[in-house]
């Protein structure tokens, strides 16, 4: 079960596949034994809910319901649970997203340090047509965030796990290209 | 267990006391104060989420949510001082920021929480001059349809499903102002018990798709009544505009069914209405069925019955009452009463002890049998001998092979409507159904319970303990003892043992179980 971050996005079209579902904490899986000793921390099994998302969400780039149905059935909670949990936090993904994740600080400092504008640019440049919309190859998603806590450096965007500071409409076409594919 | 130890305050000026433990909505209830609440309910889990439930209590820093919070000894809690009406109407504000405030086309409009409170103590007016949040209609299935932008975010429904049904398909999904009530995916609401929501939601959020659009709440009057679906009895309550049945609802009764009401039982109400029905008394002439009065038909009857053994089979869906005079005229024609039940497969509310959708699907089978009746679920017919007269009372002949019935020279057919493949009857008395007159069933705990009369029978028809005491009577058993439905049940009481004591007006409204009864199974 070697899928590497950047694999998802192709492998989950928008709007129901019909691809069985591959589960990602299989019997011996190197995701299972990281999940067990987890649980193994906590009084219950659902208090690893939130980190056994995260794994989900690290192999397979977002959460689908199936995979929501077995986080569920892992941690002894219901799929109606985990769709809660997933639905109330916002950087949990409900729907596969480009490989890079670009997340642009729109927060007062960085308005007025022109964020709109370096949102532009991000759209302009990846071909996503819309904030939150992946680009028609796959490799983008941009969407606004609120306060990144880099305020001293606006306008900060946060790609995957990176941060970049001070970014300027600028610098947004080299920032891409050093992103490779 | 020790005795419980009792509380003493006083709310709104009342000295009430409860036991230690009680919330303090709870005490006011018992203390006759309604205090405002949305996501507390009796039934289920307290979840206090809806903050309408606010409460000043003398010496508490802040306001209390009277339905998470215990009674304390000696507490002085006020429900509708200035600052608690404050709050609350703080409250109402924020949960009508994203109403549609739809009540002119909302079915809940009426009988509607929402509407009640900010009518009692809301603003007459919002401040909110933003954009509204809009989410679709979804279908959640079964009868539920929810309506999301009428939600108010109580979890009542949520929690029906947690904790009594025991089927978590529900939660809350996203937060903020985008939070809405949200089915695990490929789950829907068509558990057996599901449409209890329904009720539960104390707004227009869920509504049901069998009454959508078809009334106005303040249009239905409204009868106590029984389920017929079943041999558990649930407490329902028939509501109709017109004449007409528009939908059936449980009634709270904490022997048998609680709060709730199961779908099949809910929905099964529209032949209630059927408009083919027998609206006259008819005799048979030159092999044809021709209307009549009342008393040629009678005669008729009584003629046919002469020296003759009656081969009684009656539906499980009669009332004790109309069984207690079938029996009469049994013993006074030396015959024989059997019945049949339909059966389907047992559904259970887990959350609630000994509460089910029964595998009998008939009202009245422990009062049938009680009252003498054979079930002959196999064979209904298997008693009848050649010169029988075949007595039908009450649709009791639905699903069974009639091939028999040619054996009975006689047939007097007492129905709402006339049975298909039957030999001409002599005489057809017509009847009125369940939710067209006054009686009692027995549920399958032994628990006699009344149900009252939400609408006239069409035509001629008579309530069937009238038809049937006059049928008695006329075959040589008189029933002049039986000239109402409350008469009726006395004599019954008076000559059955299990029935011994009860009467009207000591059964009430929430029934009385016979003598003999086990309890609980």
């Amino acid at each position: 079960m070697s899928h590497g971050p950047s694999a998802p996005a192709h492998a989950h079209g928008h709007g129901g596949e019909a691809a069985p579902y591959v589960p990602v904490f299989t019997e011996g899986s190197a995701r299972r034994r990281e999940l067990d000793d987890l649980i193994s921390r906590y009084p219950s099994r659902r208090a690893a809910l939130l980190p056994a998302l995260w794994m989900v969400q690290q192999d397979r780039g977002w959460i689908s319901e199936d995979a929501m149905r077995e986080v569920g059935e892992q941690l002894d909670c219901t799929a109606a649970y985990v769709k809660g949990v997933v639905t109330f936090y916002t950087m949990y993904h409900q729907h596969p997203v480009g490989r890079h994740f670009i997340q642009v600080c729109t927060t007062s400092p960085c308005l007025c340090a022109g964020a709109d504008d370096v949102v532009k640019a991000f759209l302009e440049h990846t071909g996503c047509k819309e904030l939150g919309l992946t680009s028609p190859d796959g490799k983008y998603t941009v969407i606004e965030v609120e306060c990144l806590g880099a305020c001293g450096f606006a306008t900060p965007v946060q790609i995957n796990e990176d941060y970049v500071e001070c970014v300027t409409p600028e610098k947004v076409p080299g920032l891409l290209a050093a992103l490779g594919d | 267990m020790s005795a419980t130890k009792m509380v003493s305050l006083t709310i709104e000026g009342r000295a009430v006391s409860v036991p230690e433990g009680t919330t303090i909505l709870e005490a006011a209830k018992a203390a006759g104060v309604l205090v405002p609440h949305y996501c507390y309910h009796p039934g289920l889990p307290v979840a206090g989420v809806c903050r309408m439930c606010l409460v000043e209590v003398e010496k508490f820093p802040k306001l209390a949510p009277s339905c998470a919070t215990a009674v304390g000894e000696g507490q002085v809690v006020h429900v509708y001082s200035e600052k608690a009406l404050e709050a609350r109407k703080g409250v109402l504000e924020l949960l009508l920021i994203n109403h549609p405030l739809d009540c002119p086309i909302c079915d809940q409009a009426g009988e509607c929480e929402l509407q009640d409170y900010t009518f009692q103590e809301g603003r007459a007016d919002s401040r909110y001059r933003e954009p509204k949040r809009f989410n679709p209609v979804e279908d959640f299935g079964g009868d539920v349809l929810y309506v999301t932008n009428r939600c108010i975010l109580c979890t009542r429904c949520v929690r029906f499903m947690d904790d009594v049904h025991e089927a978590p398909v529900l939660c809350v999904s996203e937060r903020g102002d985008r939070a809405v009530i949200s089915k695990a995916a490929d789950a829907d609401l068509t558990q057996p018990w599901a449409a209890n929501v329904i009720d539960l939601c104390p707004v227009g959020a869920l509504v049901s798709k069998d009454f959508l659009n078809k009334a106005r709440a303040w249009e239905l009057d409204r009868t106590a009544s029984v389920c017929p679906g079943c041999s558990q009895g649930c407490n329902t309550v028939l509501e109709t505009r017109d004449n007409v049945v528009m939908r059936m609802k449980p009634r709270p009764n904490d022997a048998v069914n609680q709060f709730y009401l199961c779908d099949v039982g809910r929905l099964d109400y529209h032949w209630m209405n059927r408009a083919d029905r027998l609206e006259s008394p008819k005799i048979r002439l030159a092999d044809v069925l021709s209307p009549v009065d009342w008393e040629i038909a009678l005669g008729q009857a009584a003629e046919a019955l002469r020296g003759r053994r009656a081969y009684v089979v009656a539906s499980p869906q009669l009332s004790n009452e109309a069984l207690f005079l079938l029996k009469r005229l049994i013993g006074a024609t030396g015959g024989e009463g059997a019945f049949r039940c339909a059966t389907g497969p047992e559904a259970p509310l887990p959350g609630v002890d000994d509460l089910a959708l029964r595998a009998d699907r008939a009202p009245n089978v422990r009062g049938a049998e009680l009252l003498g009746f054979t079930r002959r679920d196999g064979d209904l017919l298997a008693g009848l001998k050649s010169g029988d007269v075949l007595v039908v009372a009450g649709d009791a002949l639905d699903g069974v092979d009639l091939r028999r019935a040619v054996d009975a020279a006689t047939v007097i057919v007492v129905g709402t409507v006339l049975p298909v493949g039957l030999p001409t009857p002599v005489a057809v008395l017509p009847i009125a159904n369940v939710a067209e007159e006054e009686g009692t069933f027995t549920n399958l705990r032994g628990r006699v319970q009344r149900f009252l009369q939400a609408k006239a029978a069409p035509g001629l028809a008579r309530p069937s303990w009238y038809a049937l005491a006059d049928l008695a009577t006329a075959a040589g058993a008189p029933s002049d003892d039986c000239a109402l439905p409350s008469r009726a049940f006395a004599a019954l009481a008076a000559a059955e043992p299990a029935f011994s004591g009860m009467s009207y007006d000591a059964l009430g409204l929430r029934g009385a179980v016979v003598a003999g009864a086990e309890v609980a199974r």
